[in-house]
């Protein structure tokens, strides 16, 4: 995989790779890549790929909240940073 | 309740015990290091409401929640998140009157075959603290093969129940997909992974089994559970090429086919030539759905913030690059490349026509035999580091496992032999919802061997 190619991955993936990190995770990379390429070996044109082990339609329920036992606060608390009952973030402008 | 049930079902309830037992688990946690967090009186003030599991205590895998303790999931992105909430397979167990003692270490995200990839802590196997607990639910396997918890709860995306409970001595049941729900359980892998149990004995396993099951209206791909309830008479026991298994692996299955065949069971022999596609395709798969379901880790809502970000864009890589370890970092990458416009039809399509193919595979089967039995792990245990096998290694043995997580259908790792002071196990699949069949062959097996005691294991509290 060439340095590019990983970069661009990376950026995709909203990770930054440090020099060390672009050399051992991208020699990684690749070599499971060329190990990925032996599904080119096998013939499976015809066959339906499998997108879900047993389920093979959609299931659909009433448009309704379902109870949750989480209280908003409770799931407010685990924002590392809040002010009352707002989630901070850095400014977007 | 069995004997060895009842006697763990007073083991917190009573002071004296409760000191012994403590004691006891110290002891060995200054070995094998298999809990993130114990502590036996969280649940003690609670009522323990009668069932079949009352007061018997359980551990979970640090990547299912649990309301109270902490959801690490062996990773620096959730070092210090506390759950609000219980996962319903917990919440099931706890009805049962199990009680939950404590959180055990993984794999970062269940990414991985060692416990090594744990960014907490380290887990070494009862048998041999130099070598791992496997993993990625090695946490889960070393306390069970310890004795400081009767059963623990795992998940299971490409082995990640099984080959820990071959490394340490148990059993392993990964359930069909879908029986047992996924709410509570952190998404890695979506299509593939599943709640699954390491327990002490066969019995237990059923028992942990069956009062966690069930549809639940909070995860809309869980199934009911419609067993046919049909007597195993036939094994089919994979044919295996010269050298595919270490020799300690090799005599280890050769002697439960013995004991099968010594029980009465008709064993044929099997062929499944899609195994040498299964590791690529699995990795493809997983490694897509999980470039997809980590991408809501962004230091926004939960998890790690870094100190300082200029802008949004900025906290979200930061939060990204100092969370994550480097395996997850690897399968996030790999994730990203093979679901980029143009490599769609090279890798994940062609992925999910493989797993099409393997489920043709090993369906063929089930006319002629009521079970099929592999290995689990070419190799017993490895060493901590890369010496006996590095990662890229550990991943290729995944070829056994990885089937039945492909193609959703059950597998149990029954403990088969001790080889030179190491467990081995052997595994059996069967079609979906015949969970009971793998209990049959396990309890025939039970019978000849049972699973090993680590030395300085007991269960002698008073």
């Amino acid at each position: 995989m060439e340095k590019s190619d990983l970069t661009v991955t990376a950026t995709l993936a909203s990770l930054v790779l440090d020099e060390a990190e672009t050399q051992k995770l991208g020699d990684e990379v690749s070599r499971m890549l060329s190990y990925f390429e032996k599904m080119s070996e096998i013939d499976v044109d015809g066959l339906e790929p499998t997108t879900h082990a047993l389920q093979k339609e959609n299931r659909l329920r009433p448009d309704r909240g379902l109870s949750n036992e989480a209280q908003p606060d409770e799931l407010l608390e685990c924002a590392p940073d809040l002010e009352d009952r707002f989630i901070l973030i850095p400014n977007v402008l | 309740m069995s004997d060895f049930e009842k006697k763990w079902s007073g083991v917190l309830t009573q002071s004296q015990t409760l000191k012994a037992y403590k004691n006891y688990v110290d002891g060995w946690e200054e070995k094998i290091g298999s809990f993130l967090e114990f502590d036996p009186n969280r649940s003690l003030s609670d009522e323990v409401p009668e069932g079949p599991l009352s007061g018997i205590p359980f551990g979970v895998k640090d990547n299912i929640a649990v309301k109270n303790y902490k959801l690490t999931c062996g990773s620096k992105m959730l070092e210090h998140l506390v759950s609000p909430y219980t996962a319903t397979a917990v919440k099931n167990l706890q009805k049962a009157g199990a009680l939950v003692v404590g959180k055990t270490n993984l794999d970062e995200f269940g990414m991985g075959s060692s416990t090594d990839n744990s960014a907490l802590q380290k887990t070494n196997n009862p048998w041999d603290t130099e070598r791992v607990a496997g993993g990625s639910s090695g946490g889960s396997a070393a306390a069970v093969a310890a004795g400081l918890v009767p059963f623990a709860l795992g998940s299971d995306t490409g082995g990640s129940v099984r080959q820990p409970a071959s490394f340490c001595g148990v059993y392993g049941l990964k359930p069909t997909y879908g029986v047992v729900s996924r709410y509570g359980l952190t998404a890695y892998a979506s299509s593939l992974e599943v709640i699954g149990v390491l327990a002490r004995t066969t019995e237990m396993c059923k028992v942990v089994f069956e009062n966690m099951k069930g549809k639940d209206p909070m995860d809309h791909t869980s199934l009911d559970h419609t067993p046919s309830g049909k007597e195993v008479k036939t094994v089919g026991v994979l044919k295996l090429e010269e050298g595919a298994l270490s020799p300690e692996v090799k005599n280890s299955f050769d002697t439960s086919v013995e004991r099968l065949k010594k029980a009465g069971y008709e064993v044929i022999e099997i062929e499944l030539p899609t195994l040498e596609y299964v590791v690529p395709a699995y990795y493809t798969i997983a490694t897509a759905e999980a470039s997809a379901n980590l991408a809501r880790y962004n230091g926004i809502r939960y998890g790690h913030a870094p100190v300082f970000a200029e802008n949004p864009t900025e906290l979200m890589r930061k939060s990204r690059h100092e969370g994550f370890g480097d395996e997850v970092k690897l399968r996030v990458l790999l994730g990203t490349y093979v679901l980029r416009s143009g490599f769609q039809d090279q890798y994940y399509v062609k992925a999910q026509k493989i797993r099409t193919a393997i489920r043709q595979d090993v369906e063929r089967w089930y006319d002629k035999c009521d079970v099929l039995m592999m290995p689990v792990f070419p190799t017993p245990a490895f060493h901590h580091g890369s010496s006996d096998l590095d990662t890229f290694q550990q991943k290729q043995a995944d070829l056994y496992t990885c089937t039945a997580n492909l193609v959703g259908h059950p597998a149990l790792s029954v403990p088969s032999t001790l080889e030179n002071g190491l467990p081995v196990g052997v595994q059996f699949m069967a079609p979906p919802f015949e969970e009971d069949r793998l209990f049959q062959v396990s309890s025939a097996l039970e019978k000849e061997f049972q699973a090993p005691e680590a030395p300085g294991y007991h269960t002698d509290w008073s």
